[in-house]
């Protein structure tokens, strides 16, 4: 018998960072989670394309652990409130424009927008996530958290509830599905089907929960890698709006397996931030002024590509 | 890329090969690195599960120390990456590295938080801005909610270490800013804890670059042992409270032994031990 070809092609997802940004992230959106952890795996091309485009976001989700894309997005003035795991630098030190966003400000106001801070958890931020993909309506925590200011410290994100199983009290978080969220896969192929060649961090549980997820890769791979190894694939295509191909895109955060964290640079911005004038030439000089990825390795002086481009897969 | 996929170290996967940190190639003879990763490496029993959390150089040293030589049976998650058993050589800063996946499995961080949230771990590592005399740990801010003196990176998973069997705080400054009599924020709940039970939940060791704490009955901050070299003036002129001090003589902390120092240089070539603190 004849095999029988589908007539109609299956749409591809490959859409340029510009475009992935303008039609897929409205100017001002309820909410922004970010991808990776510390520095790695940070789709840092689409962090960078937001700020150019002025994008706003009320609320910044800065967990588990975020560093520069939480810190840059702060500094430009696009976040009004930011619920806080950790941000900062590991083993590098403390982030330099969300500590003078909350030390400078006056009158409880600051210059840069940065209205409010909401102390929170990194657990309890995952589990709210996981109760967002879930479709549940909030997600109980376990027990313990009473015994630190947490709580009291920020009664928007935790709320006491009744255990109606033991009757007795629990704390709890509502559920939180991101308007947009920014994710990194190594590898995909056209249609999204996402490869994570190194860790997958908290990266699978926020693709199911994000309501619009733009995934940024490091290269474009047949849909035969999908097919053949299907297992390896941590996020279906389906769950994707746009995958982005930009090579070195999470610079200067690393890529699992294609590059690691280039400490030169996040230092060069690290000291850069200490002053608010600082900040500002870094983020036209690094963000607003390059059109495009190329440029922006252009003015990254110290890296080389070519040795980090041979360790590719 | 074939189905036997096995993660390779490549040029490029090791911060230290592009970009040094400033004086890594110093050998120091024996390193404060290297007796505060002895110490914690004590503190570690054989047949444990230890999860790492962020800034994890020293634990990881001294779980990695602790399966090579009296704890063969340790299991060891690399918090951020979900490393299981890493055998991670060199050593990296990052708790979050490409370098941790040379390990036996790798879980998702969700999955790390729940195996910390629900109390599988045995120790937990924890510390921060500011420690005080009962344990309680600090990562939020330093100063008053509204207008900090100090913003710190925030506390990220570390409430959740009080669901481990035992917590071990370290931190690589004992100053007083450091060691004050009440933390302004408690994201690591200490003895002094409403709920804590005399088993589970409070902090059980302090290793810093000058002593070894432990905790009283009561909970309150006890001096252990003295590195070599260091006073009892020296840390008291560095701690923002009384310590409880042990009966009798303060010990000195165990120097590492010469098959100890060797395992730490050998999986530490380039010699960040030296440097951390």
């Amino acid at each position: 018998m004849e095999a029988v070809t589908p007539t109609p092609a299956r749409t591809s997802k490959v859409t340029s960072v510009e475009e992935a940004v303008a039609r897929l992230v409205p100017d001002t959106s309820e909410s922004l989670w970010v991808g990776g952890m510390h520095m790695h795996n940070v789709p840092m091309s689409l962090v960078r394309e937001c700020i150019r485009q002025g994008k706003r976001f009320e609320t910044l989700y800065a967990g588990p652990s975020s560093s520069m894309a939480a810190d840059l997005l702060i500094g430009a003035g696009l976040v009004e409130r930011v619920v806080c795991g950790y941000i900062g630098y590991e083993h590098m030190g403390l982030a330099p424009v969300f500590r003078r966003a909350v030390e400078e400000r006056i009158d409880g106001v600051e210059s840069v927008g940065l209205r409010e801070v909401v102390e929170a958890d990194s657990g309890s931020m995952v589990l709210a996530l996981q109760a967002g993909a879930s479709g549940q309506p909030f997600a109980a925590l376990p027990p313990g958290l009473g015994n630190t200011s947490l709580p009291a410290a920020s009664p928007s994100f935790y709320r006491v509830v009744r255990n109606p199983f033991a009757g007795t009290e629990a704390l709890a978080v509502e559920a939180i599905r991101p308007s947009v969220a920014l994710i990194h896969c190594q590898q995909a192929d056209e249609f999204g089907n996402g490869i994570f060649k190194g860790s997958p961090f908290t990266d699978r549980l926020l693709a199911l929960a994000g309501r619009t997820v733009i995934m940024q890769v490091e290269q474009l791979v047949d849909n035969d890698q999908a097919l053949r190894y299907p297992a390896q694939t941590g996020v279906p295509g389906f769950l994707v709006a746009a995958v982005v191909p930009v090579t070195f895109g999470c610079h200067p955060t690393s890529s699992h397996r294609y590059y690691n964290y280039d400490d030169v640079h996040l230092r060069l911005y690290m000291q850069a931030a200490e002053t608010r004038e600082g900040f500002e030439q870094y983020l036209a000089e690094y963000v607003l002024q390059p059109e495009d990825q190329e440029e922006y390795m252009r003015r990254v002086q110290n890296q080389d590509w070519g040795a980090m481009r041979e360790s590719d897969t | 890329m074939s189905d036997d996929y096995k993660p390779v170290l490549r040029p490029g996967s090791d911060p230290l090969v592009f970009f040094p940190l400033p004086g890594a190639d110093q050998q120091a003879e024996i390193a404060k690195g290297h007796i505060m990763a002895c110490a914690i490496a004590h503190a570690l029993e054989d047949g444990e599960l230890v999860v790492m959390g962020a800034n994890s150089l020293l634990p990881m040293a001294a779980a990695r120390l602790a399966q090579q030589t009296h704890a063969p049976n340790l299991t060891i998650i690399a918090g951020a990456s979900g490393g299981v058993n890493t055998l991670v050589e060199p050593l990296v800063p990052s708790s979050g590295d490409y370098a941790n996946l040379v390990a036996e499995a790798v879980l998702q961080f969700p999955e790390v938080l729940m195996l910390q949230m629900s109390g599988h771990a045995d120790a937990f590592f924890a510390g921060g801005l500011q420690v005080d005399r009962h344990g309680n740990c600090n990562l939020a801010y330093v100063g008053e909610a509204a207008h900090p003196t100090l913003r710190g990176p925030g506390s990220a998973g570390v409430p959740w270490a009080q669901q481990s069997a035992r917590t071990i705080l370290y931190t690589t400054s004992h100053t007083r800013r450091v060691f004050v009599p009440k933390v302004d924020f408690v994201s690591y709940p200490g003895w002094n804890a409403p709920t804590h039970s005399a088993q589970r939940g409070g902090p059980h060791l302090v290793v810093t670059p000058l002593a070894v704490m432990d905790f009283s009955d009561s909970g309150e901050m006890r001096l252990a042992s003295l590195h070599t070299g260091v006073s009892l003036e020296q840390v008291r002129e560095n701690t923002g409270f009384d310590l409880v001090l042990p009966e009798g003589d303060v010990p000195t902390t165990p120097e590492p032994s010469t098959l100890e120092l060797r395992l730490l240089r050998q999986m530490d070539p380039d010699a960040l031990l030296t440097v951390v603190v």
